[in-house]
């Protein structure tokens, strides 16, 4: 329907300056992400792959070039704005989960849809529990984080990743900190989610990813080689 | 913890203080205790002022009072009709002595017609009956235990040469409007005049007093009333010996109250500070171990303004508890203090509460102290950037460390003992934070010490090198200088004796008004047994006639007179004129004094009624023997005595008294190192926690426990010795600032602003015990990071 693609970078460069001078982390990035794509960006340690994903997440901004995403220029928008704007836009998936260790699995579901005041207070839990059950977690829903394995806890920071329907899943290693099986339980995850009209960005290690990527996106050096 | 109505963020607010229950209780516990130390003296004052206003003004204290005689319904009626005096009223009061258990006190004893009835000067019943009836007598309640009386017994009472009579106490009443009793060594009493005349007493009343119309005059406009009054009484022929004005709403001792007050007052607003410092610290430590967290919520789509507002209301839900356990202490304490005080004023606080808008101001100050102080940490916290906050743990950064490079140039460091010096300041902030609030409260330790020694040496000082007698006797009938002395010379043990004359005087002023009444001493001109010291001009010499020594505090009350001036003086009704010939420092009361020679040609008469002795054997414990030969040698001569007073005990009693109230600082002071403590303690569980991987590593490379705990604690020692350090030089202000505020508020002690070599010791041993405990948690939870974990921990 619609022709312009959810995600596109124009020559985004970003460098850092520390005390060894300005490092660049990527130089000259242009690519675009269709809706519905399932995109997996790789290459080597230290390529730029995690600084890419930051740029698209909002959490970064690029020292030069145009990040948009589903219309929005990311790079413009202003602090408070980007918070709103990523709550409601982006869900992120963390390489150690990084749920908060208070809050139950469900109650850590809620928590975007309370920040982001997306849905109303009366329909966040059943919304919550309907992305557990949809990831298969909802028996976990009322335990802590650390009484779930790595796996569980990796699909309950999948369903808060998509608390609030955003446009696009971004996701940095997700199976960095998991085993080989669940690791490939969560790929499956993410191509079903695919299947079902999300899109997904995720940077990963795993050759096996690849079989279930629609793009791949391979930087060496910070720049994108493939 | 259910909360299911709860948003999921105040959940994790709620869950996160349960979580970290010790630290919640030191957050808790820090802003308690600074709002119970400036509560309390809040709750003080404004129960104080409640009474004084209250109960004081209840008694409808005289305005002023007109000393004449043989005063009538007639004469007050004239009075009455002044158009700017409101009531009137006439007494007598009779100085004479009482014996109760053995002892002679001085007494002094209220007459009026109408006890039933009195208008100025109210007195209430506390015990027994009121009015006492013809014949019987009513103690004033401070005096009681002066006295040692009590309801039922039976007092002797001497006036003059009169025969002593006994008389039952029939009642206890109290006059707020008096000085206490056992702090003016005098035992008030109530009579009718026919009990006075039955104890051989003139009965006629001689004391007019009358409250003036407007009670919001100054204190010139009510003493300009005064006289016109005091002329209208000479109008009728009749004689005024003195107008007595005092400060207009003034209880004798309320300014002495809120100078006390404000020094407590200062203290109490330190404490407070010093828990804010804490706060701030402890507030630190929570959104440090929280910054991933803050990192993954911002990433999550929380705004910056949503964070703070759950972090700022975690505090204000701290303060809202800290309120509930600080308040009902503050009140506890402050209520205590101000019925220790209320004693001291001769007032009583019971069925008095302190007011709402106290606790108001508590609460409100509660609240926002833990928000004000969270509010920085809060706001640095939330502003970091989520890409920075979840890559780096900690939220002073490292950019905020200090170069602690000049460390490692410090010579004969050995290795173990730099790295916690270099550890202690790291975050120079946090350490300048703790080594303040440790080093105030030291150094208001030391000004404690210092001002006990103060107190101690002008004690001594005062009762050594100013008083140099032992033992002051009053003469029921004065008597010739030459034979008292002579009976009392020839008694063993007695080294010197001085009879010294005495009347009550005022200065005339050039509108002939007259001032406060004040005594006027005569004592023999090179005398022995005292030695004031002169703040300008000389003392009183062998050849001087009119001349006087007046008191500091008198040239404050009669500011046109100095040094050289002559002052008119009425001395028995009459006019004389005196030159003033030294200042000297004599205490909080205004006198004056001159030789017993000028005295007595002033009066016409050269009688005393007090001698000083001077024992021979300077260990008081001899004293009270001598004083027993002395008393015993003076009836065996027919010399009766009024009353006898051991300096020894009076000294003991005024060092007591005083002592309480630097004890009270010492406990302040405590209060503060507590606090001072507390801030250590959680600086050290704060760097415990900063550091998690940094002990895990060295834990891996072999660290054992022993070394691990030496280190943590030496990293505390090291602020702790800092304070102690800075508490030093802290301590010079602090003991002249409290020098200072003692002086006015007491008596002007010569202020040791030195800390001395024993409370420097003191204090070293105090600031290592509080860092040994406060470093033991953090130093224990150090030894369990576990080596896996530590490395593992992202
Ligand atoms: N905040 C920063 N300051 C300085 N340099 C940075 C910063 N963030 C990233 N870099 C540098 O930029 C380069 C790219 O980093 P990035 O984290 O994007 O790599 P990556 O491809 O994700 O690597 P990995 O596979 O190891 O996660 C690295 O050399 C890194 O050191
Ligand atoms: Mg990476």
């Amino acid at each position: 329907m619609n022709p312009s693609p959810l995600i596109s970078l124009s020559h985004v460069s970003k460098s850092f300056s520390g005390a060894g001078g300005v490092f660049t982390a990527l130089a000259d990035v242009s690519l675009t992400i269709d809706r519905g794509q399932f995109a997996v960006v790789v290459g080597q340690s230290g390529s730029g792959k995690s600084t890419l994903l930051g740029l698209l997440a909002g959490i970064d901004r690029p020292s030069e070039g145009e990040v948009l995403v589903g219309g929005t220029a990311v790079h413009q928008l202003p602090e408070r704005a980007m918070s709103a704007w990523r709550g409601r836009a982006v869900g992120i998936v963390f390489q150690f989960f990084q749920l908060l260790p208070t809050l139950t699995a469900v109650e850590n579901v809620m928590l975007p849809m309370d920040f982001c005041d997306a849905w109303p207070a009366a329909e966040r839990r059943p919304r919550a529990m309907a992305l557990l059950e949809r990831l298969g977690v909802a028996d976990q829903a009322v335990k802590l984080p650390s009484t779930l394995s790595g796996g569980q806890q990796q699909r309950v920071a999948i369903a808060r990743a998509l608390a609030n329907q955003p446009a696009v899943l971004l996701a940095d290693e997700p199976t960095g900190n998991l085993d080989s099986r669940t690791s490939e339980s969560i790929f499956e995850l993410f191509a079903k989610l695919v299947e079902e009209g999300q899109t997904v960005v995720m940077v990963t290690h795993e050759r096996g990813a690849m079989r279930y990527a629609s793009q791949s996106i391979t930087l060496a050096d910070g720049r994108v080689v493939a | 913890m259910d909360g299911s109505l709860l948003r999921p963020r105040w959940r994790k607010v709620l869950r996160d203080l349960w979580l970290h229950k010790a630290r919640t209780f030191l957050v808790v516990l820090a802003i308690a205790i600074g709002i119970a130390g400036a509560g309390s003296v809040l709750d003080t004052w404004a129960l104080l002022r409640r009474v004084t206003r209250d109960e004081f003004s209840g008694t409808n204290p005289a305005s002023a009072t007109i000393r004449t005689d043989a005063i009538d319904s007639a004469l007050l009626a004239a009075v009455r009709a002044h158009p700017a005096v409101g009531e009137v009223a006439a007494r007598r009061t009779v100085v004479g002595a009482v014996q109760a258990r053995g002892s002679w006190r001085t007494a002094m004893l209220f007459a009026t017609n109408d006890l039933s009835a009195v208008t100025i000067g109210k007195v209430q019943t506390e015990a027994g009956t009121w009015p006492p009836a013809d014949g019987a007598i009513a103690i004033e309640k401070s005096s009681v235990d002066f006295a040692g009386v009590a309801l039922g017994q039976s007092v002797t009472l001497q006036i003059g040469e009169a025969e002593p009579r006994a008389l039952e106490v029939v009642g206890i009443a109290r006059d707020a409007g008096l000085a206490p009793g056992w702090m003016e060594h005098i035992v008030y009493a109530f009579v009718t005049p026919a009990t006075l005349a039955m104890l051989g007493a003139p009965s006629d009343l001689n004391q007019l007093q009358f409250t003036v119309r407007d009670r919001s005059l100054e204190w010139e406009a009510v003493r300009r009333i005064a006289y016109e009054v005091k002329a209208l009484v000479e109008r009728t022929g009749r004689r005024v010996a003195d107008v007595d004005v005092p400060e207009p709403g003034a209880h004798i001792h309320a300014g002495q109250i809120n100078s006390l007050l404000l020094a407590k007052g200062a203290f109490g607003l330190l404490a407070l500070l010093l828990s804010g410092f804490l706060v701030v610290n402890l507030i630190s430590a929570m959104l440090t171990g929280q910054v991933r967290e803050i990192g993954v919520m911002k990433a999550l789509g929380a705004r910056s303004g949503q964070l703070a507002a759950m972090y700022l209301a975690l505090a204000l839900l701290l303060g809202f508890v800290a309120c509930l356990v600080a308040l009902p202490v503050a009140a506890l304490v402050g209520r205590a203090y101000a019925g220790f005080i209320a004693e001291i004023l001769n007032f009583d606080t019971t069925g008095f509460s302190i007011p709402t808008w106290a606790f108001a101001l508590q609460v409100a100050v509660g609240l926002l102290l833990p928000v004000a102080a969270a509010s920085i940490p809060v706001i640095r916290g939330c502003r970091i950037p989520v890409s920075e906050a979840l890559r780096d743990f900690g939220i002073a950064g490292q950019d905020h460390e200090s170069d602690t490079g000049w460390l490692s140039r410090l010579g004969g460091v050995t290795r173990p003992l730099l790295l916690s010096l270099r550890n202690a300041f790291r975050k120079r902030q946090r350490m300048a934070l703790t080594l303040i609030t440790l080093a105030m409260g030291g150094a208001v330790y030391l000004g404690s010490l210092n001002l006990r020694t103060s107190i101690q040496r002008s004690v001594s000082y005062l009762f050594g090198d100013i008083l140099r007698y032992d033992i002051s006797i009053r003469l029921t009938r004065p008597m010739a200088p030459d034979s008292i002395e002579r009976a009392i010379q020839g008694v063993a043990g007695v080294g010197a004796v001085e009879g010294w004359s005495s009347t009550r005087t005022a200065v005339s002023h050039a509108d002939s008004t007259l001032g406060n009444a004040f005594p006027l001493v005569g004592q023999p001109a090179g005398s022995k047994l005292v030695a004031f010291p002169l703040v300008e001009g000389r003392w009183l010499t062998e050849g001087s006639r009119r001349d006087i020594v007046v008191s500091d505090r008198m040239l404050k009350e009669e500011p046109q007179l100095r040094l050289g001036s002559a002052v008119t003086l009425i001395v028995s009704g009459r006019p004389t004129i005196w030159t003033i010939v030294g200042v000297a420092r004599t205490g909080v009361q205004p006198g004056a004094y001159t030789t017993r020679a000028a005295l007595a040609e002033a009066l016409g008469n050269g009688s005393v009624a007090l001698v000083t002795v001077r024992a021979a054997d300077r260990d008081p414990s001899s004293h009270g023997a001598l004083s027993r030969r002395i008393r015993g040698e003076l009836e065996a001569k027919g010399v009766e005595i009024a009353s006898s007073q051991l300096m020894e005990e009076s000294r003991s009693v005024l060092e007591d008294h005083l002592l309480t109230v630097a004890q009270t600082l010492t406990v302040m002071s405590q209060l503060m190192i507590l606090v001072g403590g507390l801030g250590l303690a959680s600086t050290m569980s704060l760097a415990v926690l900063e550091r998690t991987r940094e002990i895990g590593v060295m834990r891996a490379i072999g660290a054992r426990h022993g070394a691990i705990h030496t280190m943590v604690q030496a990293e505390g020692l090291v602020i702790a010795l800092a304070s102690w350090l800075v508490a030093l030089p802290l301590s010079v202000p602090m003991s002249v600032l409290v020098g200072k505020a003692f002086g006015r508020v007491m008596l002007p002690v010569p202020t040791h602003i030195v800390p001395g070599g024993g409370g420097v010791l003191q204090w070293l041993l105090v600031v290592v015990g509080v860092s040994v405990v406060a470093s033991a948690w953090p130093a224990i939870r150090a030894t369990r990071v576990p080596v896996a974990r530590a490395l593992s921990y992202e």
